[in-house]
């Protein structure tokens, strides 16, 4: 028993599942609210586009590098499928794959940017955000595309008692994404890179091309977040994007991501957006000032990055 | 590189590639200023010149900011948010207290301060990268000032804030503009003069050695920090200046790329170790002038984002390739 406690310490999502269980049971307890079907399906649904852009931010952590741009590339891509679908007339079935698709293009743009150059990512994500936030505001002049194809919309809000379709899509990627960097080479390439990228190079791993394939990913996820984003509302959104940069880095980070690099935690990430869909459907159960998820977010954020280097400590000094 | 970065170590570039790279700046924004003035005559009337001295006195303290912990080799995410927590800070000492104008002002400066103090503390303690500890604490500043205000603007402020916004020297130069470059001459001072300044820049460039020769690099890292923070809270105050109102809108995010806009423009190296104080100024100017223009021409705001993102990149990349051709031609001289 004491051994098993003890494992159960050691895995590093552990702390997020106590505290998921625990945060679970007081708001079942305090408000008869949230367990009734309706709640878990708003919270699940709130869920979707959160998880996703989680993963868009992880994959870059993966190799170290970071992506600024996940929120204006997700504005993007969420305004060119809206006028695909609506200008265009183009069937979900070709908008959706052409609009993801563009979101890797433009991640590709990042990378190819990041490694030619060799400039510091951060100021090229920031350089082509602004771009890509100018480009959407440009083709929309902020107005947004209301007339979405009806069945995009029925996945977006039809549900299975509490169980939204909508989920079906990060469920998938989740599950894709842990193969990948788990099962594939170019996954474990991938975080290769960003544990040690001179052993990786000297092993014989391009560097180059595994940090453009990081950030394509992360642009092509970034785009699916946009297109559930735009299920999920109904409409083309301009200000898709305008608030997943916080929520972006504070997924992998309490999920356990190492900052320098090499170390993702798919199950850890899901993990950290379930709770915080927790914390912001509890606190809109509370009532509290919509103010407070702003604030408890940043907390969490340095509690999390306070545990993991207390965790470092103590298992580099163990 | 720049005509005010000091060389800690070894001079890592030769000092007239950074004097050229300013020269080219200046030489842009002067052919804009010709563009956009024969383009649209109202571009230099008096009150445009005016305007645009006065967003040209808040762009660069914000320049500024994000300058003096570029200069440790860290960076700043909460520039924007130490800025809007000085705004209303100000309002709330101004309105609700009824504290007298200086007074308050001295107090939202030291709320400034006090939070990028905060920065540098946590950054310094847990040895956290800043990126990470400036994202989740503009979030939290943020968080903590909307919490408290409610997000409800303080708009009977004494007349006499809105007034010197509003006041003209010689009939186009705004006051703040004046107290932009006073800040910017300290600055040049502090770097380029004080030991303080050089100490800042030896750990930026090479945190391991500046320690070993006896400089308190956590120490230098706190004041950087503080200074950003007295910095950003100080072109928060110009905002409040200039609107005559503390409005909860301003700062945030919004302030991310101009803050980091013209410092880089100006040849500010990311990784640490020098400044450029003009570069700064410059780059900043460059911002202002494109903005203005564009609303003069009618362009619309909608496009300067991508105007402001392009800019940000060619200006990178032709630094970038501006150095390697230096790096080029110096060793075929040899």
């Amino acid at each position: 028993m004491n051994t098993i406690f003890r494992r159960l310490l050691m895995v590093e999502w552990s702390g997020l599942l106590a505290a998921i269980i625990l945060g679970a049971a007081v708001l079942a307890w305090l408000s008869p609210a949230f367990l009734t079907e309706f709640n878990i399906y708003v919270m699940l649904r709130s869920f979707c586009v959160a998880l996703l852009v989680g993963f868009a931010q992880m994959v870059t952590l993966a190799v170290g590098q970071l992506n600024i741009s996940v929120g204006a590339l997700g504005g993007l891509v969420a305004v060119l499928a809206g006028g695909m679908m609506e200008k265009l007339g183009f069937p979900v079935a070709v908008a959706v794959p052409l609009a993801i698709g563009i979101g890797g293009l433009a991640g590709l743009l990042n990378g190819v940017l990041t490694v030619r150059t060799g400039i510091n990512g951060f100021i090229i994500t920031l350089a082509t955000a602004s771009a890509f936030t100018g480009i959407n505001l440009g083709i929309t002049e902020s107005i947004p595309f209301y007339d979405m194809p009806p069945s995009l919309v029925a996945f977006g809000s039809n549900r299975f008692f509490g169980f939204p379709y909508l989920l079906i899509a990060p469920i998938v990627v989740a599950a894709l994404l842990g193969l990948f960097l788990a099962r594939t080479v170019p996954g474990r390439h991938l975080l290769a890179v960003g544990g040690n990228p001179q052993a990786a190079e000297l092993s014989g791993i391009s560097r180059d091309g595994i940090t453009m394939l990081a950030h394509a990913l992360s642009g092509a996820l970034a785009g699916a977040a946009a297109v559930l984003a735009v299920a999920q509302l109904g409409s083309a959104q301009p200000t898709i994007g305008a608030d997943w940069l916080l929520l972006s880095f504070a997924a992998p980070i309490i999920g356990g991501a190492a900052l320098t690099g090499g170390h993702v935690s798919v199950l850890g990430t899901t993990l950290a957006v379930v709770l915080i869909a927790l914390i912001e459907n509890g606190m809109v159960l509370a009532k509290v000032d919509p103010y407070w998820v702003q604030f408890v977010l940043g907390a969490l954020i340095l509690a999390a990055v306070w545990l993991n280097r207390w965790r470092a400590v103590r298992t580099g000094m163990g | 590189m720049t005509d005010d970065a000091i060389p800690t170590s070894a001079p890592r570039r030769p000092g007239l590639l950074g004097a050229s790279a300013q020269f080219g700046l200046f030489a842009i924004v002067a052919l804009l200023w010709l563009v956009f003035s024969t383009l649209a005559p109202g571009f230099t009337s008096p009150i445009n010149l005016f305007s645009i001295g006065r967003s040209l006195a808040i762009d660069i303290v914000i320049g500024f900011s994000q300058m003096v912990v570029l200069a440790t080799g860290g960076m700043n995410l909460a520039v924007g948010s130490i800025g809007v927590c000085a705004v209303m800070a100000s309002g709330f000492l101004l309105q609700d207290l009824g504290l007298p104008i200086p007074l308050a002002l001295a107090g939202a400066l030291a709320l400034g301060a006090a939070l990028g103090w905060l920065n540098g503390v946590a950054i310094v303690r847990t040895g956290v990268n800043a990126f990470i500890i400036t994202l989740a604490s503009a979030s939290l500043f943020l968080g903590a000032m909307l919490i408290l205000t409610k997000a409800v603007p303080y708009n009977g402020l004494p007349p006499e804030i809105g007034a010197f916004g509003r006041m003209r020297i010689g009939g186009y130069v705004s006051p703040l503009l004046i107290i932009a470059l006073a800040i910017g001459a300290a600055l040049y001072v502090l770097y380029r003069h004080s030991a303080l300044g050089r100490q800042i820049l030896a750990a930026g460039a090479n945190p391991r050695a500046a320690a070993m020769s006896g400089v308190p690099v956590d120490r230098v890292i706190v004041i950087s920090h503080t200074l950003s923070g007295l910095l950003a809270a100080t072109a928060g105050l110009m905002i409040v200046a200039r609107l005559g109102a503390a409005m909860p809108s301003v700062g945030g995010e919004e302030w991310l790329l101009p803050s980091f806009l013209g410092p880089v423009l100006g040849g500010t190296l990311l990784a640490g170790g020098s400044v450029a104080v003009v570069g700064t100024i410059i780059g900043a100017a460059l911002v202002t002038t494109i903005r203005s223009g564009l609303l003069v021409l009618q362009i619309g705001n909608f496009w300067l984002q991508l105007f402001l993102g392009l800019i940000l990149l060619a200006a990178v990349m032709a630094d970038r390739y501006r150095g390697i051709f230096v790096e080029r031609r110096s060793m075929g001289r040899r």
